[in-house]
């Protein structure tokens, strides 16, 4: 029984690593659950709460009306453009939306950017709109310009948007003149060009040409601008395409979220729990 | 030792507030000194190689609560502490002023590097190759660390290191 104690007392150290790496680890583990990410969303919450008052001493108060004056006229304005242009690209869509034009300008939410990681560890952005204002994961965050990124994950009053200059960002484009679709994704490097993948060669899509979001996608609202094409380098069976984004990350400070136009029997259909035959 | 240990107590909220709040302000090539490593440095000489660690650990649950990722942090917190701990100068030694001070410059930047690489290793949000994050970033890391704790060094531990 010495013994036994006497080895713990001479490997105290290498015993504590190993117990705290556990605990680590067992975090890591968890990070998926519940509970480390309601601790998450409450720490977002009181860092952007402290974020945003640090921000706001430098926030003209007059300026500030205005500016949130302007913005909202901006909103409304980039939700009729936006359903307009869809509704010229389909029919159906056009009758619909001329019908529920009221309804469907409601679903944008101003928030304002009060804190920005770009960093080697981090990139993200957190901005003063949560629960309390409606904002979900998944919506969509934009600017008049074009598309930000998404939601993911919210607290009370806050939520954190990934950027669509993120490693894991991945979002459906097509463009505006040829249709040719791709894949978009960023892959490192400068902030304000990004890739669009699965581009055929035998496509037609030139430099200058406007890529859009497509309405295949599960979280962006279609037509919303994301950039311009400015290279097309031809590969083995896919071109490599470059584009500027429309959106300058560097200077974001107010950002404009989509509530979801989600189609619940779509999502359960990708998510593989329709089974065939059924139509469940 | 316990009025050490409870500076150290005392520091660690400060210290991660200033972590994600301040140095991000200081970054180079989006990578910032590591003001928590600092910390764990001189826990390291000071209170030995238990409380750096713990000092570690529970300074990466501190930031991951405030920035995501609690458990990559605490583990980098975990090894960056031990690692620091190498540069301990046992309690019997007498050692001078002047090694006092090499050893926690050491300690500092071995943390930061340590930690730096694991956090590298678990976390890609640039898309960058593995061997520049670690040998870049992480470089760049350790030297902004290595004069964060020349700075504080300079600033507030003038009595800490006493022979």
């Amino acid at each position: 029984m010495k013994k036994f104690f006497g080895f713990f007392f001479r490997n105290n150290s290498w015993l504590l690593l190993i117990a705290l790496s556990a605990i680590s680890l067992g975090f890591i583990k968890m990070e998926q659950e519940n509970v480390v990410q309601r601790l998450n969303n409450a720490g977002t919450g009181f860092r952007a709460a402290i974020a945003s008052k640090i921000a706001s001493y430098s926030y003209l108060i007059g300026l500030k009306n205005e500016n949130d004056r302007l913005l909202e006229t901006n909103i409304a304005l980039i939700g009729r453009i936006l359903s307009t242009e869809n509704a010229i690209r389909n029919e159906a869509d056009r009758t619909r939306i001329l019908s529920q034009k009221a309804e469907s300008l409601k679903s944008f939410t101003l928030a304002r950017v009060v804190d920005r990681q770009f960093s080697s560890r981090e990139n993200m952005l957190l901005i003063d709109g949560g629960r309390s204002r409606g904002i979900r994961t998944d919506m969509t965050v934009m600017t008049p310009r074009g598309l930000v990124g998404r939601v993911v994950a919210v607290s009370e009053h806050y939520a954190k948007v990934m950027p669509l200059i993120h490693i894991d960002f991945r979002a459906s484009v097509v463009s505006s003149e040829s249709g040719t679709m791709g894949v978009l994704a960023w892959k490192g490097g400068r902030e304000d060009m990004a890739t669009v993948d699965h581009v055929p060669i035998s496509s037609s899509l030139k430099t200058g040409e406007e890529m859009l979001t497509t309405n295949f996608s599960t979280f962006a609202v279609p037509g919303l601008p994301v950039g311009r094409v400015v290279s097309i380098k031809q590969g083995a069976l896919f071109s490599t395409v470059t584009i500027r984004l429309a959106v300058d990350f560097a200077s974001l400070n107010h950002v404009v979220v989509v509530s979801l136009n989600r189609d619940p029997e779509k999502l359960r259909l990708l998510e593989g729990k329709i089974e065939s035959g059924t139509g469940r | 030792m316990k009025a050490t240990t409870f500076r150290i107590a005392a520091l660690l909220v400060p210290v991660t507030l200033m972590q994600v709040f301040l140095m991000p302000n200081l970054s180079i090539l989006h990578v910032s000194p590591d003001a928590l490593a600092v910390l764990v440095g001189f826990t390291a000489i000071s209170a030995g190689r238990n409380t750096s660690m713990l000092t570690g650990f529970i300074g990466g649950m501190l930031m991951g609560i405030l920035t995501g990722q609690m458990g990559l942090l605490m583990l980098a917190g975990t090894i960056g502490g031990f690692m620091a701990a190498l540069f301990q100068i046992p309690e019997e030694c007498h050692a001078t002023q002047s090694l006092k001070t090499r050893r926690f410059f050491l300690a500092s930047t071995l943390c930061s590097f340590t930690s730096s690489t694991i956090m590298t290793a678990g976390l890609n949000p640039l898309a960058l190759s593995p061997a520049y994050r670690i040998a870049v970033l992480g470089g760049i890391g350790a030297i902004l660390t290595l004069l964060l704790a020349i700075a504080a060094r300079v600033l507030f531990m003038k009595k800490s290191f006493a022979d």
